[in-house]
């Protein structure tokens, strides 16, 4: 009886929550009506129409992020930058030391499963990456994705897995590097080409502007990469997935080397 | 140079179905992507081209999977939802020792995952040095080990044998 009159409430409840929240509007009113800066920014991100204001991206996200208020975005870049720079300073000359320790990692099976994912997880951020001007993700989103790779690395297989594949802290800051400075070719770009055949450029410029013709190419061959935007994302993809790993790696280390080596250098 | 295939094929479709287009742009991107990680990541992932290439293990893989997902999941399922819905929960747990045969470690793990994945069984240790799975049953049929492959693990090893071994 009494798992009748449970029963026989839940549905009621069910029933009554769902015919109010479906034809009462319990939930209050959607917003339908859209805020003008959210109009502005619709309107403009993907514009063949108003070229000298538009970002060429459908993705209004990123246009914002990368367009509208880039040099906010490279500003954020550097500061990440500054952080792992930091990290590299307190870290400076400990490195990994395989003395003693075996490195076992977790069970076998956590690590063949591991290893299936990550290949997929490297075609995942890809993705990401090179679809940033298109749908929503870009170049952190995807450096976020593919640093995960570097914690499986060391929570499944141990630290001692990136010495025995290659990985290393001189090339992770190597290619963290080389995303940096693609970067900052590509914000210069516009201001260098200016200068050189002495039309105006800006920094940053993406598409052509008012008083300036300079754009990135906005299509190759009927792909749509617009402009400054995919070399952008892919090159922070490359900063910050790379910078993330060297954080990582230097978290791995192991506390008593860590502590060894510091110790050392108080005393001298 | 029949090493790669297999890694190649992983990444690419993997791109392909997670970005959900197959323009010529991700066609470029996912190809150039599919042969950089597999030229990387095949030597710890592949060990025997001929089987991993093997058309006939691949479709024995599919069948399995069919089979797992219909037939194991329904039997595992009806005999845990008779437990829930039965008054005087007739549970018996127990970890039991569980013997496993199988030498590939792509054979021992999908194993694995198959017994965890079926309600009712959870592998919660692997020894490989003695060979055992260490596995929670809730409805315990007998404590020896033989009992507990028979019962648990036989059917998944076999079928899966034929795929990876």
């Amino acid at each position: 009886m009494r798992r009748h009159i449970v029963l026989v409430s839940i549905v009621l409840s069910v029933s009554a929550l769902a015919y109010a929240t479906t034809y009462l509007g319990a939930l209050g009113p959607l917003g339908f009506d859209t805020r003008l800066l959210a109009k502005l920014f619709l309107v403009y991100a993907y514009n063949p129409g108003a070229p000298e204001l538009t970002v060429m991206s459908p993705e209004a996200v990123t246009s914002i992020v990368w367009d509208f208020r880039g040099v906010d975005t490279l500003y954020e870049t550097v500061v990440f930058y500054m952080a792992i720079v930091a990290a590299l300073a307190i870290y400076r000359g400990i490195g990994y030391s395989s003395s003693g320790v075996r490195g076992a990692g977790l069970s076998l099976i956590v690590r063949v499963v591991t290893k299936i994912l990550i290949p997929m997880n490297v075609a995942i951020a890809v993705s990401i990456a090179a679809h940033g001007h298109l749908t929503p993700g870009g170049g952190f989103q995807a450096g976020a994705a593919l640093a995960v790779v570097s914690v499986l690395l060391a929570v499944v297989f141990s630290a001692l897995s990136f010495g025995k594949l290659g990985v290393s802290l001189a090339r992770a800051v190597a290619l963290r590097s080389a995303g940096l400075l693609t970067i900052a070719a590509v914000v210069l770009a516009p201001v260098a080409f200016g200068v050189a055949t002495g039309i105006r450029g800006f920094l940053m410029q993406n598409y052509v502007k008012l008083d300036s013709p300079l754009a990135f190419p906005t299509h190759v061959s009927g792909q749509l990469i617009s402009g400054t935007l995919i070399w952008l994302n892919l090159a922070e993809f490359f900063a910050v997935s790379f910078g993330f790993f060297v954080i990582f790696m230097l978290l791995s280390l192991r506390e008593d080397v860590v502590r060894e080596q510091l110790g050392e250098e108080h005393e001298h | 140079m029949r090493r790669y295939v297999p890694v190649a094929v992983l990444v690419f479709a993997v791109y392909i179905v997670f970005s959900g287009s197959v323009s010529p742009y991700d066609l470029v991107i996912g190809a150039l992507l599919a042969v950089g990680v597999s030229l990387a990541a095949s030597r710890y992932l592949v060990r025997d081209p001929s089987k991993a290439c093997s058309i006939g293990r691949f479709a024995r893989l599919v069948w399995y999977a069919l089979y797992y997902l219909t037939v194991a999941e329904f039997r595992a399922h009806r005999k845990v939802i008779g437990i829930i819905l039965s008054r005087d929960m007739p549970v018996r747990p127990a970890i039991v020792r569980v013997p496993y045969r199988a030498r590939g470690e792509y054979t021992v793990v999908a194993s694995a995952n198959s017994i965890t994945n079926t309600p009712g069984t959870v592998v919660v240790d692997i020894d490989t040095d003695k060979s055992l799975f260490y596995v929670h049953w809730i409805y315990a049929e007998g404590l020896d080990p033989e009992t507990a492959y028979e019962n648990i693990l036989k059917d998944f090893e076999t079928r899966l044998s034929r795929v990876f071994e």
